[in-house]
């Protein structure tokens, strides 16, 4: 009875209906199939001849079964069986239910979500009040009907921190102004934090408390770093249950911008370990790609690790100007520069010019005055693209003219010639030490050894702007680095050499930190001392679920506090920028460790497992309907109806094709736009004047068809929203004062179809009473659509134009409505006159516009009968105005499929002539 | 609508239907005509016979100039008399002939009058007169019989089982008979008696659906004739079957023993096959008859 006692029935007394089963079995073997009714002639020679007693022809067994099981199904379907049908008691009272609501249960999130959808239905039910009280963002406790939380559930979101000491109490606080006893339901993460039993002892003084948690173990990712020249990737979990696999995905821009997967990389935790970790080594220019690293198929905040200029490695160029290869190495200008950025940077050699194409991140000159023209304009370009150009300065700069009389691009000051030495034997005065750096300054925060000493340096010339540029400066006053931005980028001076010959400053510590702030270096470790008296501004956030966000609203974090605080409401994991400076910081950090709750054996806690309570009702009637579409195949296979395989097959395959039908519809248009020659028309909205129109190419087409090597299909009306215009030579436009204007979107399409060799007929339909040009409201309406369309300069079709003379001559051009003026594009002023013809070059020598209001389409209009729609002019002469229209249609259409070779033809004496024929 | 009106359209619907017929008739005839027979039998009467010297009573244009210009005697040039054959059709146009099994074969009906049509328009181009049996359509010469014999064929009844038309026979005549004689064969009987009382021979051909040669059915069944007139059910078809075949060869071998009694010929034809096989067969029946 095990496999019975999971599933229970919602009406089992229909369960009855299955003692009909057996009656059922008598009648249908008692009855036996329909016949076949069937013509036949030679039924005369069947008559008296007598049926075989001995064998009736009943039903066969096996059909009686599948319609019996058919209606067993729909009985015990009907009686609503549920498979591991829940055996809750529910309660009464109101009741607390407590979210965790931290990033851990992000993933699970939707299945919570469910959870306490169904709790909170319960509870309404039963009539019960509820206060949800979210523990990552706990609020006064406020109890409302279940049905008002229900309506909010979709509001309630994971934050992406955990709950902390201070929220914990908060909640306490809020729960003592509670007087009554309730029940609570915890909705847990799994994950256990500070104050969780206080918490779970304070509700069970107060009612049952419940339990729900998904039970997994929690995976986190930790911030990659990079060592070994890879990428160490390490993830934790809160248990350590079993083996368990999981995908590292690196996610982050491709060159196209589009945030897609660069490289996936998998990590194993072993049965008894918590911490897993693997390397992943990615070409530099990928790595720097990287946005952030994610655990696949875990959407939390938790297991999102972002990534910063840690994992970035900056491509720097050295370049001295006093090349010293035979020199000692430690007097080599560059020797202490490399030593700083080594660790963390890429360093190119070469020459300027050389390697300005690798577009650095920083270039350094150390003590280099002699820039060629085209190497100083290379490196300005380089720099207002975000380069930053730092230079060092040294004997040479201080001889040189650099700078002297007008400001250098590529120095921030103007400097002083000579330079200056303190503390030497010639000089007076002590060696300068550095003074504090104003907290303008990005050094500001850093501490400053006594032993710096500085010895000589370059003087700034005093300008208005030079205390704004000033970022260090020595203890008497005098600049010691100057900055200035050009473009996307900054140049840097500093106005002593690189090397310890000038100043101890190289030597100390602060010239490492001051690279760093500066990012010359980056990918050290950022440590409190650092970021001591910055400022960092949130750029991005990241929410529960590990989605990043703007965040621009955000107040500012101070250094020291982003890199250790706790992460809460006023500190929320993201990327944080400070002057070109990312820091990442995320939920994990490298020392966090998750434990999972525990829960004492006297709380009552519920995991999802895989019996959920599942309906069977649906299944059963659904296996009904299909024995009984059997039955169907089986009765008329019987009855010898299905012998015809023609009429079966296509039923069958029309059951089992019916979604195709639909699939067809996109293309058509294009499909029967395309597979002939088509004109076309658009379609303004007024069905009148869309019938005339569709009917006058009707017959035009026809006309073409009996009278030209032309042989156009039906043709079709074009919404030009919505619809692709490449497919169509001609498009005639007949212009109502309703039809609304196209929008932009179209007016793009159409710009796009004139260009590329489309012809439109505008015809206003009202030359009858308006002049061209005139103020009647079709013209009007022409002026409004024509306006936002590139319509080159138009003019009266000449005498001479090729239009007068593609198939027919003709010398105008009436329609419904003879009126002289139809316009189509000017020829350019200073066109060849041939033999008085000239030629235009535009579009294949085809204008892109025929305007007119001669009402061409109702003069060719045809009904499908072949009759003339619309009366043109008076008898015979009205009749011969039919004729001429139609052949200024013929004309228009082979002007606009044979391009210039009509017009060519025109030429063809000249041509002739000028081959010297 | 005035029976003037419906009289008019029903023939041009008549008329629309007759041309198919007749083409596809003449196609058949034409495949025919070009074998080794049918040349052989020049136009009537245009055959020399013989030159006879003029007697009195002879008109003058009766003189064959060419002859007595070699002589003194005038002569008469003489043709062959020869004397057409009557040749009388009966198909049988009952209901249980409007039948097919299937929509790619056609009608027992059409086969019957393509077949009937095509065999007259041979032996009205032979020069022989073709006509219906009864008093309809007494038989004529010429290309016109043929219309009016396509026109005849273009009804349909509505009973079933027509029974052979044998009045108005013409003593020593020939005559065709094209049925699917599944009605009462005393019927046959009788006709072809009176007929070879008179001294007329000729052919009776049986048109058969192919299912009613095999009897493909199976389960219950109710059977009608397409008249509607008979009605048959059964629990098994499949069981009938061998004992439908066996009356369907007992009620041959009885037309078999009619035609040998009354030296007419017994023909088959199952409509699944080719028509020109038929033709052929009963072309060659009709010329071996005639010997």
């Amino acid at each position: 009875m095990n496999l019975l006692s999971g599933i229970a029935f919602t009406t089992p007394w229909l369960l009855l209906g299955l003692v009909l089963l057996p009656i059922l079995w008598f009648i249908l073997r008692a009855v036996p199939p329909t016949p076949t009714l069937r013509r036949f002639p030679a039924v005369s020679l069947l008559l008296g001849l007598k049926d075989d007693e001995s064998i009736s022809d009943r039903t066969p067994w096996w059909l009686l079964a599948l319609r019996l099981l058919a209606l067993a199904a729909v009985i015990i379907g009907l009686a609503g069986p549920v498979l591991n049908p829940s055996r809750d008691q529910a309660g009464s009272g109101p009741l607390v239910v407590v979210l965790d609501a931290s990033w851990a249960g992000a993933t699970h999130w939707p299945t919570s979500t469910r959870q306490l959808d169904a709790e909170l239905t319960k509870a309404g039910r039963m009539g019960r009040t509820v206060a949800v009280l979210q523990l990552t963002d706990p609020q006064p406790l406020v109890f409302q009907s279940a049905e008002a939380w229900r309506s909010r559930l979709p509001g309630l979101t994971p934050m992406p921190w955990a709950p902390s000491p201070d929220q914990v109490q908060t909640a306490l606080a809020d729960m003592q102004t509670i007087p009554d006893s309730f029940d609570t339901l915890w909705f847990s993460d799994s994950l256990s934090f500070e104050w969780q039993s206080d918490l779970l002892s304070a509700f069970e003084t107060r009612g049952t408390v419940k339990v729900f948690e998904s039970g997994q173990p929690v995976i986190g990712i930790k911030p990659a770093t990079f060592e070994d020249s890879a990428m160490q990737i390490s993830a934790h979990r809160s248990a350590a249950a079993s083996d368990q696999n999981i995908t590292i995905l690196a996610q982050g821009r491709d060159p196209a911008g589009t945030q897609r997967t660069l490289a996936s990389v998998d990590l194993s935790f072993s049965a008894t370990e918590t911490d897993a970790q693997t390397a992943l080594s990615l070409p530099t220019e990928l790595r720097a790609r990287i946005t952030h690293f994610e655990i696949q198929g875990q959407a939390s905040a938790g297991a999102t690790a972002l990534t910063d200029d840690s994992l970035r490695r900056r491509e720097i160029a050295l370049i001295a100007g006093r090349e010293n290869r035979e020199g000692l190495e430690l007097l080599s200008p560059l020797h202490y520069l490399t030593k700083v950025v080594t660790p963390s940077a890429d360093i190119i050699e070469g020459s300027l010019l050389e390697v300005l194409p690798a577009n650095p991140d920083v270039i350094a000159l150390a003590d280099v005055t002699n820039l060629t023209a085209l190497e100083t304009a290379e490196t300005i370009a380089w720099v207002e693209n975000g380069g930053l150009l730092l230079r060092f300065a040294g004997p040479r700069t201080a001889n040189s003219d650099l700078g002297r009389k007008t400001e250098d691009p590529l120095l921030p000051v103007r400097l002083r010639g000579g330079g200056r030495s303190v503390g030497g034997a010639m000089s007076w005065g002590e060696p300068k030490s550095l003074a504090p750096f104003p907290d303008t300054s990005p050094f500001y925060g850093l501490t400053i050894p006594d032993d710096v000493r500085v010895t000589t340096q370059v003087l700034a010339q005093p300008d208005p702007n030079l205390a704004d540029r000033v970022i260090a400066s020595l203890s008497d006053g005098t600049p010691l680095v100057t900055r200035k931005s050009l473009g996307l980028g900054q140049v840097v001076l500093f106005h002593i050499t690189s090397d310890a010959e000038s100043s101890t400053l190289p030597l100390s510590g602060l010239f490492v930190e001051m690279m760093e702030r500066l990012t010359v270096s980056s990918g050290t470790k950022s440590t409190p001392a650092s970021v001591e008296g910055t400022v960092w501004s949130p750029t991005q956030v990241m929410d529960g679920f590990g989605t990043l966000m703007n965040a621009d609203t955000l107040p500012g974090i101070d250094g020291p506090e982003l890199l250790s605080g706790r992460i809460g409401p006023n500190l929320r994991p993201g990327l944080y920028g400070n002057e070109k400076r990312v820091l990442a910081r995320n939920v994990m950090t490298t020392d966090t460790i998750l434990e999972q709750a525990r829960w004492p054996a006297t709380i009552q806690v519920q995991r999802p497992s895989a019996q959920q309570e599942q309906p069977l009702g649906g299944a059963l009637l659904s296996l009904s309907l299909i024995l009984l579409c059997l039955d169907v195949i089986a009765s008329l296979l019987l009855s010898g109806r299905l012998r015809n395989a023609r009429v079966v097959a296509p039923v069958i395959a029309l059951l089992l094709f019916t979604p195709h039908l639909k699939a067809q519809d996109a293309s058509d248009f294009a499909l029967e736009a395309a597979h002939e020659l088509v004109l076309a028309h658009v379609l303004t909205g007024d069905q009148t004047v869309d019938e005339i129109a569709l009917a006058g190419l009707r017959g035009l087409s026809d006309t073409l068809y009996f009278r030209t090597s032309i042989e156009p299909a039906a043709p079709i009306g074009v919404d030009i929203e919505r619809d692709e215009l490449a497919f169509f030579p001609l498009l005639y436009w007949p212009v109502t004062p309703s039809q609304p204007a196209p929008s932009e979107a179209a007016n793009a399409k159409l710009n796009a179809y004139l260009r590329s060799g489309g012809m439109i007929l505008f015809d206003t339909q009202d030359a009858h009473y308006a002049r061209f040009g005139g103020t009647s409201p079709n013209g009007q309406k022409l002026r409004q659509l024509a306006a936002p369309l590139n319509i080159p300069p138009l003019e009266p079709v000449p005498k001479d134009h090729v239009l007068t003379r593609t198939f027919y001559l003709l010398q105008d051009f009436p329609g419904r409505h003879i009126s002289p003026d139809v316009w189509v594009e000017a020829a350019p002023a200073d066109v060849e006159q041939i033999e008085g013809m000239p030629f235009r070059n535009l579009n294949d020598g085809v204008t892109p516009v025929v305007i007119g209001g001669n009402d061409w389409a109702g003069a060719w209009a045809v009904a499908r009968n072949g009759t003339d729609m619309l009366p043109v002019g008076r008898g015979y002469a009205g009749e011969r105005q039919r004729e001429l229209a139609h052949r200024f249609g013929v004309n228009l259409i082979m002007h606009v499929l044979t391009g210039n070779y009509k017009s060519d033809q025109v030429h063809v004496p000249a041509l002739l002539d000028r081959l010297g024929q | 609508m005035t029976p003037a009106l419906t009289l008019r359209e029903r023939s041009e619907a008549e008329a629309a239907r007759l041309p198919p017929l007749l083409a596809r008739a003449e196609q058949l005839a034409g495949t025919v005509l070009l074998g080794d027979h049918g040349r052989r039998r020049a136009g009537l009467g245009d055959d020399f016979w013989q030159y006879r010297p003029a007697q009195l009573g002879d008109s003058k244009r009766m003189i064959d100039h060419r002859r007595s210009a070699r002589g003194d005697q005038q002569f008469v040039r003489e043709r062959e008399w020869q004397i057409a054959q009557s040749v009388m059709f009966w198909i049988d146009q009952g209901a249980s002939m409007q039948f097919a099994s299937d929509k790619d074969i056609p009608t027992k009906i059409d086969r019957a009058r393509l077949l009937g049509l095509s065999t007259a328009i041979l032996l009205a181009r032979a020069g022989e007169r073709v006509g219906l049996t009864g008093t309809t359509l007494p038989p004529r010469r010429g290309n016109a019989q043929v219309i009016r014999l396509a026109e005849a064929w273009s009804v349909d009844h509505q009973t079933d089982y027509a029974p052979p038309e044998h009045k108005a026979l013409i003593p020593h005549a020939r005559a065709v008979f094209i049925s699917d004689f599944l009605g009462d064969l005393t019927e046959v009987e009788t006709a072809l008696t009176k007929a070879a009382d008179r001294g007329i021979r000729g052919v009776i051909m049986q048109v058969l659906d192919p299912s009613e040669e095999a009897f493909p059915f199976q389960g219950r069944t109710v059977f009608e004739s397409v008249g509607g007139t008979l009605r048959h059910e059964t629990l098994k078809a499949g069981d009938l079957r061998t004992r439908y075949l066996d009356r369907l060869a007992e009620r041959r071998d009885h037309l078999q023993r009619i035609c040998n009694a009354t030296g007419w010929m017994f023909g088959r034809h199952d409509t699944g096959h080719s028509a020109q096989t038929a033709l052929v067969w009963l072309y060659q029946a009709l010329e071996r008859g005639a010997r």
